[in-house]
């Protein structure tokens, strides 16, 4: 056991420092930096400005002085385009939010697809299975936005419950959490459905209601606890995902959250931002593929952790 | 133990649920502000030195007051810090009376120190202020954010030393002062004339190669730039100092300290908007002790930060909201209705109008283009929108460093063949007018001159005779624009109406903004969207970007004669006389058509009728302090004068 976690460290350090490695390349050599801006600056201004993030040194030496800080030193730098925070700061302000918001919608989409997803199993065939599998394509099918807007038009216009955007109360996490994880609740009800129904044609099933075991025992505890590893494995990158933030969800509802920095750090060529954030992204994914890893081991006394 | 470890997932996931919801609501529910309005994009900084941009502009002229500041209606310069100030004769020196009871947020009164420490702390080349060039009309500023490239034999100048490099940032180095003898450069050549005017504006110079000679009291010395953490590892080479930076002469630039309560700028050359650009935000002052008492940035922090203005920050929730509240140090706080603010960091604005729709704020500044045909078109008519012009054109810029923009013939044709009120009638729609000239109406007493109209009989002329006769041998040309939905409208219908008139092939390409402003100056492209916003009301603003090797001039375009005429606008004291030498440079502009104007912008705000101070103005500036909330008000709202 001791031995595999000290493994999976070991290559964790691997794979964020390739990661760091490959994003480093990729910024430095797309177009346009992060002080380009549409009026000229003074080229002595710029030199100052860019002195401040050692963009002025060779790219090797650059590469030296930032593998050194954000490894050896934890920090990952000052932030290029909020002058005023550090890339640690942005995380600690934004990475709870997204997390909380992830965590709950999360609990909807688990909870949801997993029930949906054993009903429908369970009465496999009936107009209701048909239905639950409609909602469900149409759930993955749908995008983010067109869920989102409809939402809103429904919940916020026509029939006015919840607020259009922000964060700080219950009612304006309803929303939110609904979107982010209506996707990820169609997935896990057609994956549930589907490893229930592999589960449900077993023998022991058979031997189970022979032996007198009503149906909705041999459903919910011979039949679920043996259909959830893919829902597990599922869960793990998912979770990664959710935890850090939807650009789409928070940019709709006005979430500060974390998710919108993936995309508008690498335009605004806020490279230490960017870093942070790529680096984050993989640290909770390797996270989360690792606990994926050992609750294998929980959930199938057959699997033997190396 | 594995029977445990499974039971306790329930437990995990439930702790997991409540932390969640908890950390959802520990920001609690605050008692709403007076006043919420949508600020766009999460401000760069509360540092007014170093900030561009509007989210910034609003934040900024909510927490300082400049030593003027402008009018929320006209525009106009109105006494800010200062209550009065005197104007030589020659219109080179302004004379600057603060008053006596203008303080800081911690008590401590406003003085003409302030704005000295203020001033050169905007132009010194460390705080890498992209806006220094606002200050530049003061005499020999530009000089001294030049810092050691700026900087001549024979000019006297400072040396500031190095520091500890662990200490606090904002902190300058001790000064050495001395004149200038001569710059060495890598080769231990001195550098002289024109050669060293050419290395010091070579953007590629690593200066710590040269090597400054100067006489100080202690004798001819030799200085080189070094960084405090490499001045601090290392020694200097034999006979040499290392230097923070070099400087000119701080006593040589136009700013001094009379007392207390007076301070003195001189300019450069007579500049009729100098009051103007007293009151725009990067010319703010900052509070030297708060300052240096914590460092950059962490001096804007808001348990740190020391203001002058109507407000005061309360708390800053990074892109979320930030709250200012009433400064009660602040000298007109008697005229200030609103007790609290609430700036919301919201940058989609469909989402912006949600909540303006919604009653959550008061006050958007844009809306989406569609959703604001709809809103015009409502009956009866809103009254809490109004479109107005505003200073600010949208223009193509064309390469005339290529074929075939190299030929004045080609690029009027470009501009005749472009039906422009189908753009703005069918495309737009929110009012915007089309436009034949760069600089855009409304300026008092300049008529901007017109470029040809749309004329396409004579486009197809001019093509023909440029030797592309209905568009034959025209080489496929391809329209550039940053991507952005509305900027790609434009170009396919450009795309379409040059096609279509010239019989040309074109192409568009979009460019994330980075990519864009790159491409943009490396003159990598044919043609290129622009938008340009006046910094101050005047058209000297549009006009000076368009000189010989400008840097926003973007074109490749020159004229002599255009230089000239722009250079003598700037030391022209007359006022109309001065108008009119711009005037005829711009006809130079839009002769020679190095670039196509097609529209002006409109202002966009949505603002509650209940909301009162709020007015259209042509830069789109609605200072806070201004506004009141006044519920029974049944009088119209000046907001929508020109729209009843």
């Amino acid at each position: 056991m001791i031995n595999f976690i000290g493994k999976r460290l070991f290559w964790l350090l691997i794979t964020m420092w390739a990661v760091f490695t490959v994003s480093f390349i990729l910024m430095r050599s797309v177009p346009g930096g992060p002080f380009d801006r549409e009026k000229a600056v003074a080229p002595e201004i710029k030199r100052n400005l860019e002195r401040r993030y050692n963009l002025d040194k060779p790219v090797l030496v650059q590469y030296g002085l930032e593998l050194q800080r954000v490894f050896l030193h934890g920090d990952l730098g000052h932030c290029m385009n909020i002058a005023d925070a550090s890339v640690n700061y942005v995380i600690a302000q934004g990475l709870p939010i997204s997390a909380a918001l992830g965590i709950l919608a999360m609990t909807f989409a688990v909870s949801f697809g997993v029930l949906t997803g054993v009903v429908a199993a369970a009465m496999r065939g009936s107009p209701l299975d048909v239905g639950l599998r409609l909602a469900a394509t149409a759930g993955i099918a749908l995008p983010n936005f067109v869920v989102a807007g409809i939402c809103i038009l429904l919940f916020v216009f026509w029939i006015p419950l919840l607020p259009a955007a922000g964060w700080g109360s219950l009612s304006q996490l309803v929303l939110p959490a609904f979107c982010l994880g209506a996707p990820y609740a169609a997935e896990v009800a057609r994956i549930t459905r589907t490893s229930m129904l592999d589960a449900l044609s077993h023998d022991y099933i058979r031997t189970a209601r022979a032996k007198g075991v009503s149906r909705t025992r041999v459903v919910l505890v011979h039949g679920l606890r043996n259909s959830l590893l893919p829902v597990v494995s599922f869960l793990g990158p998912a979770v990664a995902g959710i935890l850090t933030g939807s650009l789409i969800v928070e940019q709709i509802f006005g979430i500060p959250g974390l998710g919108v920095y993936f995309v508008k750090s690498a335009l605004q060529r806020d490279y230490t931002l960017s870093m942070g954030v790529v680096l984050l992204y993989t640290l909770v994914l390797y996270t989360m593929n690792f606990l994926v890893d050992l609750s294998y081991a929980y959930l199938d006394p057959r699997v033997e952790l190396e | 133990m594995r029977l445990e470890g499974r039971s306790l997932f329930p437990w995990i996931a439930g702790a997991a649920i409540l932390f969640s919801i908890g950390w959802a609501l520990n920001r609690g529910q605050l008692p709403p502000a007076d006043f919420t309005f949508v600020n766009g994009t999460e401000v760069k900084s509360l540092d007014p030195a170093i900030v561009t941009g509007q989210p910034e502009n609003r934040m900024i002229n909510a927490l300082f007051e400049g030593l003027t500041s402008w009018n929320p209606e006209t525009l106009k310069p109105e006494p800010g810090a200062a209550e009065r100030w005197d104007v030589s004769d020659d219109l080179l020196t302004y004379t600057f009376h603060l008053r006596k009871d203008a303080k800081w947020s911690d008590g401590s009164p406003v003085t003409a120190h302030d704005f000295l420490y203020s001033m050169r702390r905007f132009l010194d080349p460390r705080t890498a202020a992209e806006y220094s060039y606002q200050a530049w009309y003061v005499k020999n500023a530009k000089k001294y954010s030049g810092g050691g490239r700026a900087v001549r034999p024979g000019n006297n100048v400072e040396v500031e030393l190095n520091v500890d490099p662990d200490g606090v940032n904002s902190i300058r180095g001790e000064l050495v002062r001395g004149k200038l003898v001569r710059i060495e450069n890598k080769a231990d050549q001195e550098l002289q004339g024109e050669d060293l005017d050419k290395a010091a504006a070579d953007a590629t110079l690593n200066i710590e190669d040269w090597t400054f000679v100067i006489a100080t009291e202690a004798g001819e010395e030799r200085f080189r730039y070094a960084d405090d953490a490499f001045a601090a590892r290392n020694d200097p080479a034999d006979g040499e100092r290392f230097a923070r930076q070099i400087l000119l002469d701080l006593h040589d630039v136009g700013m001094r300290v009379v007392d207390d309560h007076t301070i003195e700028f001189t300019l450069e050359n007579p500049t009729p908007y100098f009051l103007n650009l007293l009151g725009f935000y990067p010319l703010f002052p900052v509070q030297q002790k708060c300052v240096e008492a914590y460092g950059s940035p962490q001096w804007t922090d808001v348990e740190n930060i020391v203001c002058n203005g109507p407000f005061k920050p309360e708390f800053r929730h990074l892109r979320d909201r930030t709250r200012v509240v009433k400064n009660e140090h602040y000298w007109d706080r008697d005229n200030v209705k609103l007790n609290s603010v609430d700036f919301l960091a919201v940058e989609s604005s469909t989402t912006a109008l949600n909540l303006y729709l919604t009653g959550e704020v008061d006050w958007i500044y844009d809306v989406p283009a569609a959703a604001l045909r709809t809103l015009l078109q409502e009956q009866p008519p809103r009254d809490d929108i109004n479109p107005q012009p505003m200073l600010n054109t949208y223009f193509y810029l064309l390469n005339t460093k290529r074929k075939p923009f190299d030929d004045v013939r080609v690029r009027k044709a470009l501009s005749m063949a472009m039906d422009r009120t189908e753009l703005t009638g069918r495309l737009l729609g929110a009012g915007e007018l089309p436009t034949y000239s760069l600089v855009p109406p409304g300026l008092p007493g300049y008529d901007p001159p017109q470029s040809p109209h749309e004329n396409v009989a004579e486009a197809q002329r001019l093509l023909a005779e440029a030797g592309y006769p209905g568009g034959r041998g025209f080489p496929t040309i391809e329209i550039l624009y940053n991507t952005h939905e509305g900027h790609q409208a434009i170009a396919q219908l450009i795309r379409k109406q040059w096609q279509q008139n010239l019989g040309i092939k074109v192409r568009t390409r979009n460019e994330e903004w980075a990519t864009f402003n790159s491409s943009q100056r490396q003159l990598n492209f044919d043609v290129s969207r622009r938008g340009w916003i006046g910094d101050y009301a005047d058209p000297n603003t549009f006009l000076d970007m368009f000189v010989t090797g400008g840097e926003n001039n973007c074109t490749g375009w020159g004229n002599a004669e255009y230089d000239k005429l722009i250079a003598d606008a700037a030391v022209e004291t007359d006022p109309t006389e001065r108008l009119a030498i711009l005037r005829q440079a711009e006809t130079i502009l839009m002769d020679e058509q190095p670039i196509i104007p097609f529209y002006d912008y409109v202002s966009k705000n949505m603002v509650k009728p209940y909301v009162r101070g709020f007015y259209n103005n042509i830069q789109d500036t609605h200072p806070l302090s201004a506004l009141s909330i006044d519920h029974d008000e049944q009088t119209p709202n000046p907001f929508m004068r020109g729209r009843e």
